[in-house]
């Protein structure tokens, strides 16, 4: 009804929204915890205190199951499912943590920079970063090959700009834009490797239907989307055209 | 290496712009606001924003912002800066003088919705101790007084009867006079989000807003009624519940006077609202009429939410009865999920009806020739009060005009770019002997002023806000005030320069002064605001964190009021001469009179007024896209550019009001509300003309000479 919204909390971010069904008691890493029906293991693994990697998941938004770093294994189950996709059912054990898990992430986060400007890795503040610190992964083992690190900036918006080097596709700015702000002005154009957040119909972002709300900006893990003013005399990328 | 500074500070205060009363964690870099974050846990926002609360906060630092006191012998002579104390000074003396001259009733105030509810307080105070009159208005006169008298009179309450978030438990919206997704975006939102989980809409608005049709989001009825006709088509409306009998007779009996109800059927049930007879004058087939009321009394929760549409009406009092009598008819009111809602435009809107910045009223909505009442302020404030209520914005207008009104001091109000008529607004500021001016910026009106006191923007003071919900939210000091004085330090200055002392330590013990002598804020006070986030008057021991939802046992008065609501159209009438209808609202990224937005990014959006004229009536008149039109009234004429546009139907023009250099409100009538004097903006008599050139001036200013006809 409510919760989704009433139930936020400033200082955790729960991954998926809060629920209001019946109470349901799982147990995650050993220790007992009960939530609403409904909830996934993310949001549950948050209730007891326990902090499973994220990218795409943010508790202002529905699960959409992408970024792949919030694997867990659950008793009785084939495979690591995705945590934010996964909805908690009662006696439920969850291991949010083994060897194999950290293997598994290691990997995708390798992945994930292999596409990301190394120079921005060091000394950042993002969610993004805030994953690299959890899995202690800060580089790629992979060569130079295909990248978006050269893309066009978009500085069309006077109050943020959107930078695809730093995108990681994982669709929270579009969902913002749909869930929480109910514009629909952003969309993923392209498929696999071509996939990219574009504004309307290609456009920038001044000349979409994109209203400024800032939801895409809040809802960014990697600063992709960011305000600028917290750039003093302007953002600049060493190789990169400006939009 | 483009890494972002990361702020070293965060401070959560309210929005100052609209109604809705966001909260934000105000971001800071090296003691500057770098960028505005919504507050999760913000009861009005739940992490949302839109463009203005949250990126649109530069204008504080804007180079424009006066920062001395000024003062000057006469308006065409240049300012003079000086210290604050030479100002309350210069300020008191000349009061005192023009009191001396003129009498006690010469002189007067007006306070404004920009501000905190401390500063509104306090200026009411300045009313009443210094002046020693109650020639004390506000803002919300031109706004929502009706809704104050509407809702007083049918729901025993002047206010919102949910919380924002009782929408999430709405089956049908009805929409009447607003456009929430442009001037309440993020409860546009919220809106949005329940109409996409299957909730019905109801629009009535003349104009095919983004809340009428936007993706994802679309009424199921609209009435795209002739501006003016709200009445009529309200009753209209009232007229098929009673007829088809879709009312509540269950809550009626116990929560109405049945003996009312019966009249009130027998009046809205008359042939002559009857949608057949409505439709054709409001330009409605009257079978969506009938579709709108069959779907609201369907519910089976039913809610309303109105704006301006609603009350700036010659009929905007009576235009509120009749939501606050379809309510109580359906049985829409006292639970979650329905209500009476008014959006207000201004972010202390409701702190401005509730904190006794009224000729007539003390703080609480209690009047000032209740001897009971009066001798509770005289006893806490020391001295008798004027029993006789003063004067309205509008009238001492008019009595300056007549020589009769001569000093004004205005706090964070812009009257000549705001208030309708604007031309005579000019003839009475320039009768005047002395015009105070409290604001940030040289506005229009600072032009007609004598003495400048430039005030603190919503970051640089301590007070509290009241949203449209009844939410009472903290504003907090981000920085210190450009001119040295928070706005209620300056208030309190003024005061204490008339001659009657006063001293408050902060903020917070205005309000606690407010909460000794309002019964609905009885509870209030910065520690409980603290503690709980932010609290919903009325508040007090049987609600010790205020109260959500009105009217869920009881009304105020005990049982609720049908009022009879007959429609009289409104004087101002279309005729060869000015054929078109002209109704003014505003648009998403600026902000009423423009003084802040103008001086933020948000230009980059919407840099001028612009008239939007349905095809039809820009061919007739060969006026194409972007074209200069002049727009003439019965009472003024303006220039603007003109768009084609689909969401105004045939007969009707739309404009908003955000820059002076528009001087919409020049064409804008003098009518008024006939209970409140709220003006009637959303209706003026107009026709419009091609312009030849369309060459802008240097100064921006549209140059352009009349078509040889």
């Amino acid at each position: 009804m409510w919760s989704e919204l009433r139930a936020l909390r400033e200082d955790v971010d729960y991954g998926t929204p809060p629920r209001d069904g019946e109470p349901v008691t799982l147990m995650v890493d050993g220790e007992p915890v009960t939530v609403a029906a409904g909830s996934s293991v993310m949001f549950a693994a948050a209730a007891a205190g326990r902090s499973v990697p994220k990218l795409c998941a943010t508790d202002m938004l529905e699960a959409f199951g992408s970024c792949r770093v919030c694997l867990v294994e659950i008793e009785g189950r084939k495979g690591f499912p995705a945590a934010c996709t996964t909805p908690v059912e009662a006696g439920m054990a969850v291991c949010t943590v083994s060897p194999r898990l950290s293997e598994l992430r290691a990997g995708v986060m390798e992945l994930y920079l292999s596409d990301f400007p190394s120079e921005d890795i060091a000394g950042g503040w993002s969610e993004l970063h805030d994953v690299i610190a959890a899995t202690g992964v800060a580089s790629s083992p992979y060569g130079p090959g295909e990248n978006h690190l050269a893309d066009p900036i978009d500085q069309s918006n006077p109050y943020f700009l959107f930078d695809p080097a730093k995108c990681i596709v994982c669709s929270r700015c579009v969902r913002a834009c749909e869930e929480v702000q109910g514009t629909f002005a952003l969309t993923i154009a392209g498929r696999g490797f071509d996939s990219k957040v574009v504004a309307s119909q290609g456009e920038s972002f001044l000349d979409s239907e994109c209203v400024s709300c800032g939801a895409c900006v809040q809802a960014c893990p990697t600063q992709s989307l960011v305000e600028k003013s917290l750039f003093e005399g302007g953002y600049r990328r060493a190789d990169s055209p400006q939009a | 290496m483009p890494i972002p500074r990361k702020p070293d500070q965060s401070v959560v205060t309210t929005c100052a712009y609209c109604g809705v009363g966001c909260g934000f964690k105000a971001e800071m870099f090296d003691g500057r606001v770098v960028r505005m974050i919504p507050w999760k846990e913000g009861k009005a926002n739940h992490g949302h924003s839109c463009v203005k609360g949250r990126f649109a906060f530069d204008y504080y630092r804007h180079p424009d912002r006066v920062t001395a006191p000024m003062v000057r012998a006469s308006i065409d002579q240049p300012w003079r800066e000086v210290t604050w104390d030479e100002a309350f000074t210069h300020a008191a003396s000349e009061l005192k003088r023009i009191q001396a001259q003129y009498g006690r009733g010469s002189v007067g105030a007006v306070s404004s919705s920009r501000c905190t509810n401390e500063e509104i307080f306090l200026m009411q105070k300045f009313a009443r101790v210094a002046l020693r009159n109650n020639n004390i208005d506000n803002c919300s006169r031109i706004c929502h007084s009706p809704t104050q008298f509407g809702l007083s009179a049918t729901l025993g309450a002047g206010a919102a009867s949910q919380h924002f978030d009782s929408i999430l438990q709405a089956d049908v919206i009805l929409v009447v006079g607003a456009n929430p997704t442009e001037g309440h975006p993020v409860f546009g939102s919220m809106m949005k989000r329940r109409i996409r989980q299957g909730a019905k809409l109801i629009v009535l608005d003349p104009r095919r807003t983004e809340t009428v049709e936007s993706p994802h989001c679309r009424a199921d009825v609209h009435l795209a009624l002739k501006p003016g006709t709200n009445v009529a088509v309200l009753n209209s409306v009232a007229h098929v519940v009673v007829r088809e009998k879709l009312y509540d007779e269950a809550f009626i009996r116990s929560r109405c006077h049945w003996k009312e109800f019966e009249q009130w059927m027998a009046f809205v049930g008359d042939h002559r609202y009857s949608p057949e007879v409505v439709g054709p004058e409001a330009g409605l087939a009257p079978e969506d009429i009938r579709c709108a009321a069959r779907l609201y009394a369907s519910g089976p929760r039913s809610t309303i939410y109105y704006g301006l549409g609603v009350t700036e009406h010659s009929q905007g009092s009576t235009g509120v009865m009749c939501l606050g009598n379809l309510a109580l008819a359906c049985g829409m009111i006292g639970r979650e999920g329905v209500g009476v809602n008014p959006l207000r435009g201004q972010g202390n809107v409701q702190g401005g009806s509730c904190l006794g910045s009224w000729p007539h009223m003390f703080s609480g909505y209690r009047f000032v020739t209740d001897d009971s009442v009066r001798a509770s302020f005289e006893q806490d404030w020391g001295l008798a009060l004027d029993p006789e209520p003063g004067l309205r914005i509008t009238n001492m207008f008019d009595a300056a005009l007549a020589g009769t009104f001569k000093a004004i001091y205005i706090q964070g109000e812009d009257p000549v770019q705001s208030d309708p008529n604007q031309n005579h607004i000019m003839a009475a500021m320039r009768n005047m002997e002395c015009v105070i001016v409290q604001d940030l910026f040289l506005t229009e009106t600072a032009k007609f002023a004598h003495i400048f006191l430039p005030g603190s923007s919503s970051l640089e003071k301590n007070g509290t806000f009241t949203n449209a919900e009844r939410r009472v939210s903290m504003v907090r000091k981000l920085t210190a005030p450009l001119a040295g004085l928070e706005d209620w330090e300056i208030t309190v200055g003024m005061i204490n320069a008339m001659g009657y002392p006063l001293r408050y330590d902060d903020a917070s013990q205005v309000l606690d002064e407010v909460a000794r002598l309002s019964p609905a804020y009885q509870g209030m006070s910065f520690a409980l605001i603290d503690r709980v986030g932010s609290v919903q008057w009325p508040c007090g021991p049987d609600a010790p964190e205020g109260t959500e939802v009105l009217h869920i046992k009881a009304f105020p008065r005990g049982k609720a009021n049908f009022m009879l609501t007959g429609y009289v159209p409104t004087q101002e009438r279309t005729d060869d001469r000015y054929p078109l209808l002209l109704t003014t609202g505003r648009i998403l990224s600026q902000y009423n009179v423009g003084t802040q937005t103008r001086r933020t990014g948000n230009v980059a959006w919407y840099d001028e007024d612009v008239l939007e004229i349905h095809a039809l009536d820009a061919l007739a008149r060969g006026i194409g896209e972007g074209d200069w039109a002049s727009i003439a009234s019965r009472y003024g004429s303006t220039r603007l550019r003109a768009k084609l546009s689909e969401r105004v139907s045939p007969g009707v023009i739309y404009t908003t009001f955000h820059f002076a250099q528009s001087k919409v409100n020049a064409i804008t009538s003098d009518l008024s509300d006939w209970a409140t004097n709220c003006p009637e903006y959303k209706v003026t008599a107009v026709e419009v003309t091609k312009l030849q050139t369309s060459v802008r001036s240097e100064a921006g200013n549209p140059v352009a000479e009349e078509e040889q006809a």
